[in-house]
């Protein structure tokens, strides 16, 4: 193949690549040093978004909010879905069905979930309420939704969409591990915990530092499921990082009704950014300190 | 011999509690769907008393979820086949041809993988499709959509890498043209790959939610089911009722639940090699 038709071939991935990927963060990194709202003439202001982003205590509230968020999710996520994986990795009767089923949640769409959610942890008629109620596991109805509960419910929900994708992800690193270890392992008679702990930890350790890293990430900017279920609230208790960026920038919901700020939403887009960058690369950092000590 | 059983006995316990939950939302998607309103936020109920069909009636006609469904399908249809195409295009061209830039093309489409400044570009993106006058139908977010195609660009490299050249250089050589190669050598070749990228680009688009959501503010008759059915919750329509919630999300979830029965083992593989790539 010749140059030019090579070129071709790439025109129309780097053309929409460029437009509609590149172009877009281009203008953020101009308008973040503008006054601009949406209409009119964009004001430059140099570093003003900046010094108000240190001063907007909203914004660091819902950066601690997205580590709350973040944390909560991958503490009960990553060991859950290595258990799991663990189990499914064995032959075991019915594997694949169970492992179809702890899949499951993975396919559906967070935002369409999130309204089912909302029906289920609904304080006031919500299903699991009533099934409490009728069981007399509880006696009176909770607030899942209410300012006490709602960040624990949006953490619930996220571990339910995200067990069965680590699983999976764990699977394929286990099932990575030369199955003739395992079989010299049994004849010079190490036992199944002493096979874990020499065999697969250290084997699945590069692999696990990649799943984490990406879990991570995925925990930090996951915003649509929250925004569909309590738009951040109540009193803000909800509010992650990228949701706070999205109302900046599209005051659309009824409860949000402010000025539409474009500007100053392409500073915060950029330092929300950074802090993800900087979580990832320290956690990269750590993780491979501690593979070099163990 | 009693330590064994009680072991097995605490696994399998844990394996289906943790089954049942998983389930139970599902469970309450496709019930709750045929119960009455009453019956939903009442009735505690894991199957419904009298199978109430009539809300599908309901939400197709009078909350507008056959516009909806139109347009999901419109949209994911159109995005799953642009994206195989520009991305096998890109992928055949690196991989079997030399041309200077290919390292910068690598390299932006791996940084378009990790870079993410969120909601920000959401807006640029829709003064351009302004300027194209895109803006008030579908194309605007086909075309955002099919812009994000890094993941399936290398997933298909990915497998390119394995077809055998000699193929492909003895159709050249037979002076085929390489569009010609590319369409009738290729894309066949290729076709394992792009039924399951193409299985992950549907299943994406298919679920979208904040892209039509700006896209569609001024626009009802353009939104796709996640957009209409999240609107659901302020009570406008005929719809605001929960279990004509729970039917529009069940309309939105039976297509991919279908096909997960039957093909979940391709679901599995979208996953993997997305992130193998």
């Amino acid at each position: 193949m010749n140059k030019r038709t090579a070129y071709l071939f790439i025109f129309p991935s780097v053309f929409l690549t460029l437009v509609l990927g590149v172009y877009p963060l281009l203008w953020a990194l101009r308008y973040m040093f503008y006054n601009y709202q949406g209409y009119g003439d964009p004001i430059f202001v140099g570093f003003g978004n900046f010094a108000r982003l240190l001063r907007d205590a909203e914004f660091w509230q819902s950066v601690v909010n997205t580590g709350i968020y973040a944390a909560g999710k991958l503490i009960v996520t990553i060991p859950l879905s290595l258990i799991l994986a663990f189990i499914l990795n064995r032959k075991l009767r019915g594997r694949t069905v169970l492992r179809a089923i702890y899949y499951l949640p993975t396919v559906f769409s967070a935002s369409v979930m999130s309204i089912v959610f909302f029906i289920i942890f609904n304080s006031y008629n919500g299903v699991l309420n009533q099934f409490l109620l009728k069981f007399h596991i509880i006696g009176a109805p909770i607030s899942w939704l209410g300012p006490d509960y709602a960040m624990l419910t949006t953490i619930m929900i996220a571990i339910w969409g995200a067990v069965g994708n680590y699983m999976l992800l764990f699977l394929a690193g286990l099932q990575g591990i030369p199955e003739d270890l395992y079989e010299a392992a049994s004849l010079d008679g190490a036992s199944e915990v002493r096979k874990l702990w020499s065999i697969t930890i250290p084997l699945l350790g590069p692999v696990m530092q990649m799943i984490i890293m990406l879990a991570i990430t995925i925990s930090l900017k996951g915003y649509e499921s929250i925004m569909v279920l309590t738009e951040g609230g109540p009193y803000g208790k909800t509010e992650v990082m990228y949701l706070y960026l999205f109302k900046l920038l599209f005051p659309v919901s009824p409860e949000a009704p402010v000025q539409q700020q474009l500007g100053y939403g392409s500073a915060v887009g950029f330092v929300t950014a950074i802090i993800v960058g900087i979580v990832t690369i320290l956690y990269f950092y750590l993780s491979r300190k501690l593979n070099k000590m163990y | 011999m009693v330590i064994k059983y009680t072991g097995k006995t605490l696994l399998w316990v844990f394996l289906l509690i943790t089954a049942a939950v998983t389930l139970f939302p599902i469970v309450i998607v496709v019930s709750g769907s045929f119960m009455t309103n009453l019956e939903l936020t009442s009735g505690a109920h894991i199957l419904p008393d009298v199978w109430q069909f009539s809300n599908y009636v309901t939400a197709w006609t009078k909350a507008n979820f056959s516009r909806f469904t139109w347009n999901s399908l419109f949209v994911s249809v159109m995005t799953t086949i642009g994206t195989l195409l520009v991305s096998s295009m890109a992928a055949y061209a690196v991989d079997r041809a030399k041309f200077p830039g290919k390292g910068i093309y690598t390299g932006l489409m791996a940084s378009t993988l990790f870079i993410s400044i969120g909601a920000v570009v959401l807006r640029p993106q829709f003064d351009l499709m302004v300027v194209l006058g895109l803006q008030k139908s579908l194309w605007g977010v086909i075309l955002i959509l099919i812009s994000a195609h890094a993941a399936t660009y290398f997933i298909m490299i990915g497998f390119l890498r394995n077809i055998p050249r000699e193929l492909d250089e003895a159709a050249w050589i037979d002076g085929c043209h390489p569009a010609s190669v590319f369409w009738r050598i290729i894309l066949p070749l290729l076709r394992p790959a792009l039924a399951v990228a193409g299985l992950g680009v549907f299943q994406n688009s298919w679920n979208e939610y904040i892209l039509p959501l700006v896209f569609t503010l001024s626009n009802p008759d353009l939104q796709t089911l996640p957009v209409g059915l999240s609107n659901l919750r302020y009570g406008f329509g005929a719809a605001s009722e929960s279990q004509l919630m729970l039917t529009g999300a069940c309309i939105s979830i039976l297509p991919l639940l279908v096909v997960y029965v039957f093909a979940n083992k391709s679901f599995m593989q979208v996953t993997l090699g997305a992130v193998k790539g």
